[in-house]
């Protein structure tokens, strides 16, 4: 159980983030009143597709294939975010920037028209929470913690606000890069252990494997980014 | 739509590494190099995240 409340709170971190750049942009020109609106409605839209996700996947009939599903999806999300972070570690691609990314969005010329600007933050927080969606369901129908990993999301969010409301600005200084790469390795080490579970196969140290995946896909992580950065110099 | 689809499952080289990886150990499990699953899965994830950072 701690392992998802601990995936979810960081994973929903760096999310929240991304998505508290978009409202705060769209909150100088619409006004922090709709701007909430929209992100509440974003919010209200996640919390309906967590309980029909959560509702669908837990009358699955067959265990097993539930676990490979909710294995592939977790694979597929970390191996997804793995590999950025390693892009972005050895310097393949540009650290994620809140500030650019907030000056870029007051550039837009929609983000003036009230009913354009609605639609941006509606969008903008919908996307950036289906992410924190998957790993709430995934995490929580897996491990029967639902509740747990959905409010430590709400967590997250609470503590991404309070910080904006201090910084009054995008978020700038946290250490996104990090985070996905450490939620990547957990996540990418969650999602084999139970694919291959699914499939039948029985891990030499039962769920102490885990730990042992988590370690090496942190340890090859650093190797590989390392690896690339020294081809870069 | 297409926004939801590319978050819940990324681009098309993120869907064909985990295809494959999940894939190739899926068919050595039905073989005697079975007990070999659980070395390969890792390595070959490991080796598709390092793939899709370069691209």
């Amino acid at each position: 159980m701690i392992g998802a409340v601990v995936a979810t709170f960081l994973t929903a971190t760096v999310e929240w983030v991304e998505a508290y750049t978009i409202l705060l942009a769209v909150a100088l020109s619409i006004g922090w009143r709709r701007a909430a609106g929209a992100g509440l409605a974003a919010m209200a839209a996640l919390g309906v597709l967590t309980a029909a996700g959560t509702v669908a996947l837990a009358h699955a009939g067959n265990l097993l294939f539930l676990q490979f599903l909710v294995g592939f999806f977790l694979i597929l999300f970390g191996v997804r975010w793995l590999g950025k972070a390693i892009a972005r570690q050895a310097g393949l691609k540009k650290l994620h920037d809140e500030a650019a990314e907030f000056a870029a969005l007051r550039a837009r010329a929609e983000i003036f028209d009230p009913r354009a600007a609605w639609v941006i933050a509606f969008n903008g927080v919908l996307l950036e929470g289906l992410e924190v969606w998957l790993i709430v369901v995934a995490l929580g129908v897996q491990t029967h913690h639902t509740l747990a990993a959905a409010c430590a999301a709400l967590a997250a969010a609470a503590l991404v606000l309070a910080a904006g409301f201090f910084a009054r600005g995008p978020l700038a200084n946290v250490p996104e890069n990090t985070i996905k790469f450490t939620v990547g390795c957990g996540i990418l080490a969650l999602g084999t252990f139970w694919v291959l579970e699914a499939l039948g196969y029985q891990w030499p140290v039962g769920e102490f494997s885990i730990l042992v995946l988590f370690c090496f896909n942190v340890a090859g992580g650093l190797a590989v980014a390392r690896s690339y950065k020294m081809r870069l110099a | 739509m297409r926004g939801f689809l590319k978050t819940l499952f990324g681009d098309a080289r993120n869907v064909c590494v985990a295809v494959i990886c999940v894939g190739v150990a899926g068919l050595l499990l039905r073989t005697p190099l079975a007990a070999a699953a659980g070395l390969v899965l890792p390595v070959a994830l490991l080796g598709g995240a390092a793939y899709l950072a370069r691209h």
